[in-house]
């Protein structure tokens, strides 16, 4: 299926490639370079098709990763691949960058050969890996008959994310609900599109096998637990819950029992995993508002005025808020007056950037800045760009909330008590658009 | 990539990896292992130092293991000889008691490349397939497939496919996986694995417990079953259906394949199914990343052939982002047309608005030809916003303008009034080459209601010597004659200098052409030239390219999860933006579009057997044959007879022969005909004893029911269109 894996730096150098099947010939190398890298106009698909050979690539940051193959192959699935193969290569080693590549050059030539053979995806899960992956070189003579032992029964069994005999001598587990607030409103303040897509990952630290159930505020499993018969306080549930449009689940999830019961069960893998996948779109919180008013003096100035406003309980704060506003082309010199924060034109980036450290709920903070345009012949409008924000709240924008999270293992004694559980709940800024 | 300096390089590592005080350092020793494999990837060829690997190989560092393994995976088909020095470790490896070396040894000394080897690897993989490890099992599933590799066309050993079989109820679901794809590789001459009814239920029931990538791969496998009986089916059905909402996309995307494939017998379970699967795909489009949004997008575009209306309320998912890159914007753009109805038209055509003004030319102009196709159904509210993109005077957005103009007023006449007008007052003329055509043409085709048509015409006659482009010359010439005919005081003297100029002056032969074939159609009499130039045009109602009917979803779902969706051929946008931002030199665009469309055909040929002329039958043998087979199929036709030189002419472009017919008009009137596909002879006589009914009789040898569907239903086809055309004369 996958002929090949070739990964490139920024200017077209090869770092890794590896290849699977005979059908790849050692040119299909240079002939990605030559026809997406090395190519003039900008790149027309994800997907391209040279001399029969189809090269699917994704760019993280400058580095280019790119799956080859002869075959009609299942596109969504190629590029899925990739990605995993990115959060892989993320979890032994930090950040994709060119740097981080050369370092982990023998450790990559490693994972990629576990992953796939033959072109077929064997192996993908982070923690089974850990096992095959041996990082601090000799250890195959000092292994242990118990690691053998492990190698054999873990990938024996029928459990795929988690081996057996784990032990902690603290229990502990790590919830976190991660969204992204994605925005388009329009200039008048009318909203054309919003939706949250948000992740609940999951930390655990947990001995033995241990069955985990899972619950929130969702307003279908309340409603059918509502139905159950516990109708006290339906109304006040009722205001509280979320609509959700779409969730998915790690592969743990009895996707049975949810279907059948609502209820989300499982037995958790080892360490770090993404536990679901939510999208919603009804009554998002949409933590900042922003007003544009741009006014164009004569042809060589412009005004703009900015407010945002936070739109949130008092108590809490958001943090790292920065506020990108578009310049024309022919900008010359730019006055900025902010009242918080600090604020700056970036003539290479061709905006002012105006950052905020800290910001209070219902608060209102406003900019101004005069842009003086150099005159031009060029007959072309300013297309206006739209006004970007970055933040992060310490709240789930979609009103998500953790109701519980039990803990039971029955082979151990410990109880659903004895486990310490942390939740954390982080809002940040996907797309964030006002149009001005 | 040539190296300054790489025989240096080369020497210097050979050195190095020689120097026994280095091989005492096990840390230096791998330092300089890594550099090579470094080298290696670069593209340097390091395939001198073979020797000093495999030593290298001997040893109980695992890494180190792997990465020579890796170097000799690489050269082994350039070195055979030294690679067969190699194999020994390796075996001795595969006996290992540690499960990982075993697998490892296994898998690399299946990927050496070279004649000769399976004999050395036969044993160790039979071994590996009842190993106790499940690791060492996978390797060894697809060692099998790589042996197969090795050496092709040898016969395949029953024993080991019987052993593969068998795996399929293997407790690891890797291996049972493996295992099929190992099938697939090896009996690809036979047409791949089979799927019988117990392996495809086992298959359904293990399908939970494997990982995302195999699940896409099994629901792929399963296309090929067919369920015995609708109890069946729906058992099947109703086992797939949580996989429809699959956190995986493809996942999901390949069991709504599965889904409609095996339901294609009951439309409303596809439809159930369309609409269950919306979801993931709507969410699939807002995926973080953005290529998945990509192929996510093309598939809805897809699911939108046959149902159109299944997103309407979620058109605002469409809006493109400020940063989305190109390909991502088309899509959505294409999706936003076709979404267009009375509640939300005025919102699509405000966000089709802003696009005009975009950055990139390209994605401008593929705006405005957008808003052009909305216009031909909700014609007022485009007009305006087009005419008011002509106030911003930016060239590429006025040509993109005019053009769009041609192709409305063709569309929907009754806005030629609005159009004129605005053309009329435009003051800021397209610069480029198609956008001067267009408006050359409407000028041609609309000079009655144009009033200020001849004096702008006059200015491009002026300027025809400094012209390059032929196209436009010839378009010069049309607009110029038709305005002639409609205004002949003011067009006389231009169209004579006009014509004088490009029968005497003009060097291209095909305006030079035009220009006589006009001289000599007005040397004949303006009436007779009117009825030819202003002669009634098609009607684009019934034109192919306003086609906008559900399909049935049998159209698309056999490309359906694969490359086909995602190749730019059906781009109707996109390719406008092209021929209309003068690309067409690119070439690798080009070689994308043409690029892609075998990979569709393939699959249309793959279902429906093409058929192919061959070598003459003579009609000596044609007799014997006919007597000797036995009748296959007989089938009635509605036919009411043509005369039988136009039977041939139009059976020999789709590959069927005519033996011989009797003459015309005798009742019985019979034919013989012929052709040949995937290795089989198809014959068939055509006997009409009713005038209106055809009795088909197909004999062949050998049987091959797809070849008589496929030739059944060229014929059918043949003999409808002369039907419809003996109609309409």
């Amino acid at each position: 299926m996958i002929g090949g894996l070739f990964i490139y730096n920024h200017k077209g150098e090869v770092l890794i490639s590896r290849v699977y099947r005979d059908d790849i010939g050692r040119n299909a190398v240079d002939a990605f370079r030559v026809n997406v890298i090395h190519a003039r106009q900008q790149v027309r698909s994800p997907v391209t098709n040279i001399a029969r050979t189809s090269f699917f690539h994704v760019k993280r940051s400058n580095i280019w990763l790119a799956a080859v193959t002869k075959q009609n192959v299942n596109a969504a699935m190629v590029f899925e691949f990739l990605y995993k193969m990115c959060d892989v290569m993320t979890a032994y080693f930090g950040k994709i960058s060119e740097e981080n590549i050369k370092n982990n050059f023998v450790l990559i030539y490693e994972l990629l050969d576990e992953i796939l053979d033959f072109g077929y995806p064997q192996n993908s899960e982070t923690g089974a890996l850990k096992t095959f992956i041996t990082q601090q070189g000799i250890k195959g003579q000092h292994q242990t008959k118990e690691e053998q032992s492990q190698i054999t029964s873990q990938v024996t069994g029928q459990i795929g994310w988690r081996r057996e005999g784990i032990k902690y001598r603290r229990n502990e587990l790590f919830l976190d609900v991660l969204e992204s607030v994605n925005l388009l409103m329009s200039p008048q303040g009318q909203v054309l599109s919003a939706h949250v897509s948000g992740r609940v990952v999951m930390k655990s630290y947990l001995s033995g096998m241990p069955e985990c159930k899972f619950g929130m505020n969702d307003k279908i499993v309340i409603d059918k637990q509502g139905k159950g018969g516990t109708t006290d306080d339906a109304g006040k549930s009722g205001k509280q819950s979320i609509a959700i449009d779409d969730c998915t689940f790690h592969q743990c999830v009895r996707l049975s029992k949810f279907d059948s019961e609502r209820s989300i069960s499982f037995i958790p893998p080892d360490g770090e995993y993404e536990l679901m996948r939510y999208r919603t779109t009804k009554d998002i919180i949409l933590p900042f508002r922003v007003i544009p008013l741009v006014r164009e003096v004569g042809r060589t100035k412009l005004e703009v005025k900015v407010v945002i406003k936070s739109n949130f309980k008092p108590s809490l704060l958001a943090q790292k808020i920065e506020v990108r506003i578009p310049t024309p082309l022919n900008t010359s010199g730019v006055q900025v007056i902010c009242m918080k924060g600090k604020a700056k034109y970036k003539a290479s980036e061709n905006a002012i950037v105006w950052k905020i450290k800290r910001m209070a709920g219902m608060k209102e903070s406003q900019i101004s800045a005069e842009i003086e345009l150099l005159p031009t012949n060029d007959k072309k409008k300013w297309a206006r760009p739209p006004i970007s924000m970055n933040f992060e709240v310490p709240f789930a924008p979609s009103g998500l909330k953790v109701r519980y999270l039990k803990v039971f293992e029955s082979k151990l004694n410990y109880s659903d008590h004895d486990v310490i559980k942390w939740v954390r709940y982080i809002g940040r800024s996907g797309i964030y658009e006002t149009r001005c | 990539m040539p190296y300054f300096g790489s025989e240096e390089t080369v020497k210097e590592l050979k050195r190095a990896l020689s120097n026994p005080n280095v091989q005492a350092d096990r840390l230096r020793y791998k330092s300089y292992i890594t550099k090579v494999i470094r080298y290696m990837t670069q593209g340097l060829d390091v395939s001198a130092l073979f020797m000093d690997m495999v030593k290298a190989s001997a040893t109980v560092d695992i890494v180190q293991k792997k990465l020579v393994y890796l170097y000799m995976c690489t050269y082994a088909s350039d070195k055979p000889d030294l690679a067969l020095l190699a194999i020994n470790t390796l075996r001795k490896d595969c006996a290992d008691p540690n499960p990982m070396v075993r697998g490892l040894a296994l898998r690399n000394m299946c990927n050496f490349r070279m004649p000769g080897m399976t004999e050395y690897i036969e044993q160790p993989i039979v071994a590996g397939l009842r190993d106790k490890a499940s690791y060492v099992r996978r390797v060894a599933v697809l060692g099998c497939a790589k042996m197969h590799s090795l050496q092709p066309r040898t016969e395949i050993d029953g024993s080991l496919v019987n052993e593969l079989y068998a795996l399929l109820r293997d407790p690891d679901p890797v291996v049972v996986v493996n295992c099929l794809r190992a099938l697939e590789d090896i009996l690809k001459d036979e047409g791949g694995v089979v799927i019988n009814k117990p392996i495809a239920h086992h298959l359904l029931n293990r399908l939970k417990d494997l990982d995302c990538w195999a699940q896409s791969e099994v629901l792929t496998f399963l296309l090929r079953y067919r369920p015995r009986n609708d109890d069946e089916l729906f058992d099947i059905l109703s086992l797939l259906d949580p996989f429809l909402q699959s956190s995986q996309s493809h996942v999901a995307i390949s069991t709504l394949r599965l889904f409609l494939h095996l339901a294609a017998a009951h439309p409303a379970v596809q439809a159930d199914a369309l609409l269950c699967s919306s979801a993931p795909l709507l969410a699939t489009c807002g995926a973080a990343s953005r290529e998945l949004r990509f192929a996510g997008l093309c598939h809805i575009q897809q699911v939108m052939r046959s149902q159109p209306a299944l997103f309407n309320t979620h058109y605002k998912r469409f809006f493109c982002g400020y940063s989305e890159p190109s390909y991502i914007k088309f899509r959505k753009m294409e999706i936003l047309v076709a979404l267009v109805n009375d509640e939300n038209v005025a919102l699509v055509l405000e966000e089709m608005k802003s696009y005009c003004t975009d950055v990139s030319a390209e994605l401008a102009q593929a705006a405005i030809a957008a808003i052009g196709r909305i216009g031909r159904t909700y014609s007022e509210k485009c007009l305006d916003i087009l005419t008011g993109l002509l106030a911003l005077k930016q060239d590429h957005i006025t040509s993109a303008v005019i053009q769009t103009f041609r192709d409305l007023v063709w569309f929907c006449p009754q806005c030629t009034a609005a159009v004129c007008l605005t053309v009329e007052s435009c003051v800021d003329y397209p610069q480029d080459s198609e956008g001067k055509q267009a408006l050359l043409w409407l000028l041609g085709e609309h000079a009655d209601q144009i009033s200020s048509a001849p004096y702008l015409l006059e200015v491009y006659i002026d300027g025809l010597k400094t012209e390059l482009s032929a196209a436009l010359k010839m378009e010069i010439l049309t607009a110029a004659l038709k305005m002639f005919l409609r205004r002949p005081a003011e067009t006389q003297d231009m169209l004579g200098r006009l014509l004088h100029y490009c029968i005497e002056e003009e060097s291209d032969m095909c305006v030079r052409d035009r220009a006589l074939l006009y001289y000599r159609l007005l040397q004949r009499g303006i009436e007779e030239t009117r009825k030819v130039v202003t002669g009634p045009k098609s009607d684009p109602s019934l034109s192919v390219l306003t086609s906008a009917q559900e399909e049935p979803v049998s159209q698309w779902v056999s490309i359906f999860n694969t490359l086909g969706p995602l190749s730019a051929a059906d781009l109707q946008l996109h390719n406008t933006a092209l021929s209309a931002s003068e690309h067409t030199d690119d070439t690798a665009d080009t070689e994308l579009l043409t690029e892609h469309v075998p990979v569709s055909m393939r699959d249309v040929s793959e279902a429906g057997v093409s058929l192919c002329a061959g070598a003459a039958v003579s009609p000596e043998a044609f007799e014997q044959m006919w007597q000797q087979l036995e009748v296959l199929q007989r089938q009635t036709v509605c036919f009411s007879g043509c005369a039988a030189d136009t039977l041939q002419s139009a059976l020999q472009p789709v590959h069927i022969q005519t033996l011989a017919f009797s003459p015309a008009r005798a009742l019985p009137w019979r034919a013989y005909i012929y052709s040949r596909g995937s290795g089989t002879l198809v014959l068939a006589e055509l006997l009409q004893d009713d005038p209106e009914m055809l009795t088909v009789t197909i004999k062949q040898q050998p049987e091959h029911q797809q070849t008589v569907t496929a030739f059944i239903s060229v014929l059918q086809s043949v003999l409808q269109t002369l039907n419809t055309g003996q109609m309409s004369v």
